[in-house]
């Protein structure tokens, strides 16, 4: 499942990141694991609960299922990820594998930049993925399933993200998912001057998208399963609401629809829609589903007068309008290859103070163990002698950590494999270092905010 | 052949092959240009002919040639309101076809002195052609659109696509003023040949006559059931391109009886 991804000499990180994304699996199966938010904190908890895992953090975007733990068994701890995975789709491991990727230690940590700075994306350089990454942390934290490592990784993944992003041309412009929406419309009608948008759900990206066609003249309506997050989006947007209960009713008077629900099932069913294209008298209606678990049954786009675009389709447009982009990704990918390497020297370097501790701790207690040994049996020497016996032996002792002391202290990019050199070579096990960065767990409900299924990443 | 009929049918030869072009990236201004120049070339081929005493439905090949001129008329004159682009990809081979045809085909003598209600029967039903043509031409584009985007292929489309809806309605449009001109077409026609029955003793029900009447329904059966039915998108363009279908057989009826 993982072939070692320390290079020789590197201080290992027990991280791992197991997963689907856009790049492996369509969005029909994205959606069997989307965890929605409500769920996240229950689910964090369960996957704490799997043989090996230590500190574990989800990701749970449109466009990615992403678990990253620390675990000091690596294959184990991912076999059990994949096969919670698999019983969590509903799907089995045969079926699911081909989709998932695996990775362990330097590149599990290296994924995690990537696609905190957006270069994992379909559409690389969107905005939307590092508040997703940063939201991910924070919910770990308060589900009190996050640790010191995930944590110095997650830290760092953001710093790396911010320079990526102001270092190189990757976020200019980005073509967005609701602009491509609006362009898909255009397939279908010519302007929307006077035209009907329903705003199914009240997620931030139907926000966007409802905004575009606002601005080309469409009137809008919003209709949402709580009435009150229609009121604040139709207030925002400018809009009016429709009742959740007559959905079929704000259907028959739309041409537009934007369905981004956080539903586990699908809202527009195939079902309701040829109902409503009777009551419509064949009328286009053109169909933008941007929810994950997706919102329109896949059956409905074959209904006569009935056109769907789904988030893959929309996001596969998006991203071949920026082709052009492969230099500025070509950029970003060496600034992460930079700040992997750092962060690891980095990490060693924190491992160095535990490891000279460790080493001294472990060469003093043999040398002092032994000369308690030899003093035992020499029951009849003077205090004074007995005395002089330690002090050489502590002073051997001493001298023998003396040149290593040193050589780990004197070069930080040295010591980085001396440190490993050290921990093999004395057979020794560090603590875990200490955060990077002040990563106090916030207190519960403060700051994130729940991630909702419609934003992409 | 005339020089203005070879530089009539290098334009429209031209519009077709840039306007194809335009489906697969090229700018829409220059097959614009040579379709309208194509237009103003056969303005005057058709006036010119009428100086000469040849009018536009005094044969079938003169008549298929003003059906191709009210095709490419039509459609410049839409497309300067609509977005229809892509649609010059179809309308201005389609007029390409029915010049070859009409020029490149067996002469054909002109049809001697005919009663004003042959005329009008006649000049009614090449228009009612034209417009069912038109029609069919909208009808084939909104089958083509309709598949790629159904194929998610609009990414390939670029924004060149004329809206679905736009085509929808002007193809519905063209079906309910044609249907009122071909109404009074078959109704004229029925009394002219009536009258050369009373006249010249031709009795003989031709197929033509049935076929027309068939498409006549066709299209009668396409209203009923876009206004009653709801019947929109791809079943419409399909009846529409079934009643053209029917169409195209009536006149290539005529076209053999009159060529043999």
């Amino acid at each position: 499942m993982s072939d070692s991804a320390t290079k020789p000499g590197a201080p290992k990180i027990d991280v791992v990141v197991i997963g689907v994304s856009h790049r492996t699996a369509p969005v029909a199966l994205r959606e069997k694991l989307t965890v929605v938010p409500d769920q996240l904190d229950a689910t964090l908890k369960e996957l704490k609960t799997l043989p090996g895992v230590r500190e574990v953090a989800l990701l749970s975007t449109c466009n990615r299922i992403e678990i990253y733990a620390v675990a000091s068994d690596a294959d184990a701890t991912l076999r059990a990820i994949g096969a919670d995975l698999s019983r969590r789709a509903s799907m089995l491991e045969a079926e699911i594998e081909p989709h998932i990727y695996t990775r362990v230690e330097r590149d599990a940590v290296k994924h995690l930049f990537r696609v905190a700075s957006s270069l994992d994306s379909l559409v690389v350089g969107e905005p939307q993925i590092l508040g997703q990454v940063k939201e991910t942390k924070e919910l770990a934290e308060r589900a009190g399933v996050f640790g010191n490592i995930l944590a110095q990784c997650f830290e760092r993944a953001f710093r790396v993200a911010k320079r990526v992003r102001n270092d190189t041309e990757i976020a200019r412009n980005p073509v967005s998912v609701s602009s491509i929406a609006v362009e898909y419309a255009r397939n279908v009608f010519a302007d929307f001057r006077g035209r009907r948008v329903l705003v199914v759900g009240a997620g931030k990206m139907s926000d966007l998208a409802a905004r575009a066609l606002r601005a080309h003249g469409a009137v809008l309506t919003v209709t949402n399963r709580t009435r009150a997050r229609a009121d604040e989006l139709a207030a925002r947007v400018g809009g009016d609401v429709h009742a959740w209960e007559d959905l079929a009713g704000a259907l028959a008077k739309a041409d537009v629809v934007i369905a981004s629900t956080g539903a586990q099932r699908p809202v527009l069913t195939r079902e309701l829609l040829a109902r409503v294209q009777k009551v419509r008298r064949g009328r286009l209606l053109c169909l933008i589903d941007i929810a994950v678990p997706r919102d329109v049954e896949p059956e409905a786009a074959d209904l006569e007068g009935v056109y769907v675009a789904n988030i893959d389709d929309l996001q596969q447009v998006a991203a071949d309008g920026q082709k052009n982009r492969a230099a500025e990704a070509t950029a970003g990918e060496a600034i992460i290859e930079e700040e992997i390497g750092r962060f690891l020297q980095d990490w060693g370097g924190r491992q160095l103070g535990p490891t000279v501790t460790a080493m001294r701790t472990h060469v003093l207690g043999v040398v002092h163990g032994e000369a308690d040994k030899l003093l035992a049996s020499l029951g009849h020497l003077a205090e004074k002698d007995r005395a002089a016996i330690t002090a050489a032996f502590d002073a051997a002792g001493k001298k023998v950590l003396h040149q290593p002391q040193l050589a780990l202290k004197r070069d930080p990019g040295e010591a980085v494999s001396l440190v490993a050199a050290v921990q093999k070579l004395f057979g020794l096990q560090t603590a875990e270092a200490p955060p990077e960065s002040d990563a106090a767990p916030p207190a519960a409900g403060e700051g994130a905010t729940p991630r909702r299924p419609g934003d992409p990443s | 052949m005339s020089t203005l009929t070879v530089l009539e049918l290098g334009a429209y030869a031209l519009a077709s092959v840039l306007y194809l072009g335009f489906l697969l990236g090229l700018r829409a201004r220059a097959g614009r240009l040579a379709l309208a120049a194509a237009v103003v070339l056969h303005v005057i081929d058709v006036g010119e002919r009428c100086v000469h005493g040849v009018n536009p439905i005094s044969s079938t090949p003169e008549a298929l040639s003003f059906i191709g001129f009210l095709v490419a008329t039509g459609y410049v004159l839409a497309s300067l309101r609509y977005k229809l682009d892509s649609a010059g990809a179809f309308a201005a081979p389609a007029a390409l076809v029915l010049l070859v045809l009409a020029r490149l085909g067996p002469a054909e003598e002109a049809t001697p002195a005919m009663s004003p209600l042959g005329q009008t029967h006649i000049l009614l039903a090449t228009i009612g052609v034209a417009i069912f043509f038109i029609a069919a031409v909208l009808a084939v584009l909104y089958l083509f659109e309709d598949r790629q985007l159904r194929r998610k292929d609009f990414a390939k489309m670029k924004g060149r696509a004329t809206p679905l809806d736009t085509l929808d309605r002007l193809a519905a449009g063209c079906v309910s003023i044609g249907f009122p001109i071909f109404t009074v077409a078959i109704v004229t026609g029925a009394m002219w040949i009536a009258r050369l029955g009373v006249l010249h003793g031709m009795r003989a029900l031709r197929p033509e006559y049935l076929l027309a009447f068939v498409t006549w329904v066709a299209f009668g059966v396409l209203i009923v059931a876009r206004v009653g039915g709801g019947w929109r998108g791809r079943r419409a363009a399909w009846l529409t391109l079934g009643g053209f279908g029917g169409t195209v057989l009536v006149l290539l009826v005529y076209f053999l009886r009159h060529a043999a």
